[in-house]
């Protein structure tokens, strides 16, 4: 870790959402750092996986601004996306293609070199190591995730946005989840979407969103 | 983002894209059963010989040849970008690759698939309807060209009608308006490579189509960013 | 205030309009009464293009900038757009029912207005089909702008469709094409003057003379006249009356050998020329151009503030 990788933080101000006729949230704002960790807590439908999807520029924000300033330089969320990992239920994969495959295609297209091995090593990081050549529709949900966290991770991404981290692992996979949050805290910083207190005791700080709009 | 790299993640897009398409060829089936019932339709009524003693068969033929092309084409083309939002895989392509590199990858897709489907619809012409064709240059030209241009038209169209909530159907209709010109021209000219015309009097329709491609694929391009972000 | 004033002014303009359309102007020398739709006709053809412009030029604006009273204006004057084709394509439909003995026959303009009656109407199928507001908008806007794309080249190719168009341009200016056709003897055999469409049936020489055979489409009649030149004294020698009607056929000029002959026919005007130089039809006429224009901005207005409001409820959770 050097000084201006360390200068990593995001920051957003006067963030306000609103879906046609409800709004969701307004005037949010804060910032997070370098090996910090964020929750964002609340009900159902009070706009947590929102949060995370503003921040990678999935959707854009009713009014407000959040910003990435990084080696110097400012990004938007989607500017930003080559430097995001993002795991959460709205990611769906190919059912075509196998877990390796994934790999291949999206290390192709994020422009990373073609490491075989080190898809292999991701792969059995997160315990898909006897499965990568099995295509994603024999694949069960937790399996799903898994991928989706070697996916996350194939850039050895700064910024990790982990919405409902946990919601399909057993003891083991929950272990794995926290064994990389804590190994994030090295390389960059982590936003959680979750309503699990448990997870949530892996984070610094804890956004809570929703009160207003339950009112 | 390095402009080698650009290049490459539209190849990875196109790529996986073959590769998934050859896995299930939904596309591929659906065009090439349009068009063979097509071909098959009008050669069982009108027989293998009954339009070649029509003195107006190239004209007829030429328009049942670019029915069989578009109708075919619409029912496969927008089905790489529905699958990608009907699977929900299209959040994984915004998150990891260059808008203007998933559109050209899918172009290139759609530009594949529709040279596949020219090819069989005709062959199958040719085959069923002993179809002679007088200038092979000027007949190949125009379906070169009319692929390119029907593949710039329709692929952000497909954006479009995939980002919609009634997907089937509603891409024939936004498209047909916007490749009259195309459709129009494109049957001229292949009446005339079918009836032995010449290129001097077909060159003023080809030019025409080739303003039309680039004009499509300009504005695709510029907008195409926008409606995959939508 | 200014509205309001600006409301009842189009009004009695339009109402004015009308009862000159049917009381002051005189009934047209060739088409009789039937001439009297194009005073409606003209404007609102007219108006089903400016709608088009105008909503490509607003759904660029709303891309740009995103306010939500820009799609508003673009989707007001896309309805209107369709509106007006509506009108201009049934009041011509009459017309040329009257004139040309058909309804429909893909003449140039004919085939432009179906072209923008079919992207309007994808353009609604493709909002009404996307429930969320910004992405109706924002899809819309897109479409809109492709379709604008296109639409130049349907005008370049358009005029290869049918050779010639039956509309009566002259009716409207008298341009030097409208004194005479160049025919041709195995070439260009058929064309038009004015609101005629003229065929040349054949050409055949007698001593000095050579006449000419042909067949002139009028108010729905095909009439054959043998109008003949004098290629020695170089002048046109039998002129033929178009029956019903107060115009003379004749051979203007003669070019070429026997075989390959090029004649000019003309359709000279002995009595009242054209539909709108007749002075009272053609100030009717520009009133009702400028009238409909004015109607066309208020009511483009009038549903934009509509939108506008409704979308305001909306947004107030109130739907009506």
């Amino acid at each position: 870790m050097n000084r201006t990788d360390a200068a990593l933080q995001l920051s957003w101000q006067a963030l306000a959402k609103t879906y046609s006729t409800r709004p969701v949230y307004d005037q949010l704002a804060g910032e997070l750092h370098w090996g910090e960790v964020l929750a964002v807590r609340g009900p159902n439908g009070a706009g947590k996986s929102t949060f995370l999807r503003l921040l990678c520029g999935l959707e854009r924000p009713s009014a407000g601004k959040i910003a990435y300033q990084w080696q110097g330089q400012t990004y938007s969320p989607n500017t930003m996306r080559p430097w995001i990992g993002f795991v959460g239920p709205d990611v769906a994969l190919y059912r075509e293609l196998s877990a390796l495959e994934h790999l291949q295609f999206l290390a192709k297209a994020r422009g990373l070199a073609a490491e075989q091995a080190y898809w292999c090593e991701l792969l059995a990081q997160v315990g898909l190591a006897t499965r990568e050549h099995e295509r994603v529709a024999h694949f069960s949900s937790g399996m799903a995730l898994r991928l989706k966290y070697a996916i996350a991770l194939l850039a050895k991404p700064p910024v990790l946005l982990l919405d409902e981290p946990t919601a399909m692992f057993d003891e083991h996979g929950r272990q794995f989840v926290a064994q990389l949050v804590e190994q994030q805290r090295q390389h960059g910083l982590t936003v959680l979407a979750t309503n699990d207190d448990r997870d949530a005791t892996w984070a610094d700080l804890v956004l809570t969103v929703g009160a207003a709009a339950r009112g | 983002m390095a402009k080698p790299a650009f290049w490459q993640a539209a190849w990875a897009v196109a790529y996986k894209d073959l590769q998934i398409e050859l896995r299930t060829r939904y596309a591929l089936n659906a065009m090439a059963l349009f068009a063979v019932t097509t071909a098959v339709m009008v050669s069982f009524r009108l027989g293998p010989l009954g339009l070649s003693r029509d003195p107006r068969s190239a004209a007829t033929l030429a328009v049942l040849l670019w029915i069989a092309i578009f109708f075919a084409a619409m029912n496969g083309l927008s089905r790489t970008f529905v699958r990608e939002e009907e699977a929900h895989t299209a959040t994984l392509l915004r998150l990891n690759v260059p808008a203007l590199a998933v559109y050209l990858g899918k172009l290139v897709v759609n530009l594949l698939i529709l040279a596949l489907l020219e090819t069989l619809v005709t062959l199958l012409f040719i085959g069923l309807l002993n179809v002679t064709i007088a200038k092979v240059g000027l007949f190949l030209a125009t379906l070169s060209l009319g692929g390119l241009a029907l593949a710039g038209a329709t692929t952000i169209l497909a954006t479009l009608v995939a980002k919609a909530d009634g997907k089937g159907s509603l891409f024939t209709i936004l498209a047909f308006p916007l490749v009259l010109p195309l459709l129009i021209i494109a049957v001229e000219t292949t009446e005339l490579a079918l009836s032995g015309g010449t290129w001097a009097s077909a060159g003023s329709g080809l030019q025409l189509l080739a303003a039309y491609t680039i004009a499509e694929h300009v504005a695709a391009l510029w907008l195409f960013e926008r409606v995959w972000e939508a | 205030m200014l509205a309001t004033t600006f409301k009842w002014f189009t009004g009695i303009w339009l109402g004015l309009v009308a009862v000159a359309m049917f009381l002051w102007v005189p009934a047209h020398e060739g088409l009789g009464n039937v001439g009297r739709i194009v005073i409606m006709h003209v404007p609102t053809g007219w108006l089903t293009s400016v709608a088009f412009l105008f909503s490509a030029i607003y759904s660029w604006r709303y891309l740009r900038h995103g306010r939500a009273r820009d799609d508003a204006l673009a989707l007001a004057a896309a309805e209107l757009g369709l509106i007006f084709s509506v009108l201009a394509t049934v009041t011509g439909a009459i017309f040329a029912k009257v004139v040309w003995g058909t309804y429909w026959n893909w003449d140039p303009r004919e085939t432009a207005i179906a072209a923008l009656m079919l992207i309007y109407a994808a353009y609604f199928a493709l909002r009404t089909s996307i429930e969320d507001r910004q992405r109706q908008r924002y899809l819309g806007s897109i479409y809109a702008l492709l379709a604008f794309v296109a639409v130049p080249f349907l005008i370049f190719v358009i005029p290869r469709v049918t050779d010639d168009t039956l509309h009566p341009n002259c009716a409207i200016l008298n341009t030097p094409n409208c004194q005479g056709i160049e025919l041709t003897e195995n070439g260009r055999i058929i064309g038009t003057v004015e609101d005629f469409k003229v065929e040349l049936l054949g050409i055949e020489q007698q001593a000095d003379l050579t006449v000419a055979t042909v067949s002139i489409l009028s108010n729905g009649t095909n009439y054959t006249l043998k109008p003949s030149f004098n290629r020695a004294s170089n002048k046109p020698e039998t002129i033929e009356r178009l029956p019903e009607t107060l115009r003379d056929v004749q051979i203007k000029r003669l070019v070429g050998e026997p075989g390959n002959q090029t004649v000019e026919i003309a359709i000279a005007n002995t009595g009242n020329i054209g539909l709108l130089t007749e002075q009272r039809t053609l100030l009717t006429f520009f009133a009702s151009l400028f009238g409909f224009t004015l109607l066309f901005f208020w009511l483009w207005w009038l549903r934009a503030d509509v939108l506008d409001i409704n979308e305001q409820l909306v947004q107030q959770g109130i739907t009506i």
